[in-house]
């Protein structure tokens, strides 16, 4: 018999439906640091603000990016359905926090496809995934390294205007 | 009906229906209920996925007549399946079926590729 499987998609369905789940877990982040934005905004705290809206634009992107091997695999990408949009957050170091938690709970969802994609011997998609997991070593540094701001420059005072003021200067050098 | 030029295999059957392949059109055909429908191998996916995402538990416990039936019209057909629970987990059992003979089939394929090549 003819396999019509294999013309229609290179796509293993396990593989295509973890691909499909990350998809929404980037969209929910996208949303997420959408909500932080609009909060950092509304608190007077600019450079996070413009930060948190810069992650959205990121993770949206990273959404894409999923979406478009899907695709291109002959897979079928599935537009998520976002909810649990938080509006609130209880202060300035909170939101950061919660984005390296954020960060981490991705980087796992990133090592469990890479090791279904090992076990399923799908090298290609393995492949495919390392760019993220590489990307999650930057993620994680610069959240983490944000949160060490609020220690070192410390809220009193003026302090929190100055950790807005210091957290766009955190980068991270791969070299 | 099935096209008379259509060079079919049978997949799957059991005593309420049966799905054949066919390998010119690269389509499925789904003998149910009496009626036969073409549906591309995505499409015959999807409408697994939407079979087997109906509430038999719901359908069962409400009293109400509406519960009794499922209507299912799956798109680019021309098919209106009205489905009761037996019926459904008839569908069921078929779709299932078919499917791990075509993920099978894809998978003895890929072997015998290997075979091919490497001896
Ligand atoms: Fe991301
Ligand atoms: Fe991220």
């Amino acid at each position: 018999m003819k396999d019509l499987l294999k013309l229609k998609s290179s796509l293993a369905e396990e593989i295509e439906n973890i691909l499909n789940a990350q998809i929404k877990v980037e969209a929910h982040a996208s949303a997420l640091y959408l909500a932080m934005s609009s909060w950092c905004d509304d608190q007077g705290f600019d450079n996070a603000a413009a930060f948190f809206a810069r992650q959205s634009d990121e993770e949206r992107a990273h959404m894409l990016k999923l979406f478009k091997y899907v695709g291109d695999r002959g897979g079928r990408a599935i537009s998520p359905e976002i909810t649990n949009v938080p509006t609130d957050f209880e202060s300035f170091r909170g939101v950061f926090e919660q984005t390296l938690e954020q960060e981490m709970f991705v980087t796992e969802q990133f090592n469990n496809i890479a090791d279904v994609c090992m076990k399923s011997k799908d090298y290609v998609t393995f492949n495919f995934v390392q760019w993220f997991l590489e990307e999650q070593v930057e993620e994680e540094y610069v959240a983490r390294r944000i949160i060490e701001l609020f220690d070192v420059i410390g809220e009193q005072g003026t302090g929190q205007w100055e950790i807005d003021k210091h957290l766009v200067k955190v980068t991270f050098d791969e070299a | 009906m099935i096209c008379p030029l259509a060079n079919v295999e049978k997949v799957f059957d059991t005593e309420h229906g049966v799905v054949y392949q066919c390998s010119r059109q690269n389509c499925y055909w789904l003998e149910f209920q009496g009626t036969t429908t073409a549906f591309k191998i995505s499409d015959l996916f999807l409408f697994k996925k939407r079979i087997d995402a109906i509430d038999i538990e719901a359908m069962l416990s409400e009293s109400s007549r509406s519960y009794d039936f499922e209507i299912v019209m799956p798109f680019r057909t021309e098919r209106c399946y009205l489905l009761n629970v037996s019926d459904i987990l008839n569908l069921r059992e078929i779709l299932a079926g078919t499917k791990f003979m075509i993920q099978l089939n894809s998978e003895v394929k890929r072997c015998l590729r290997r075979g091919c090549v490497i001896a």
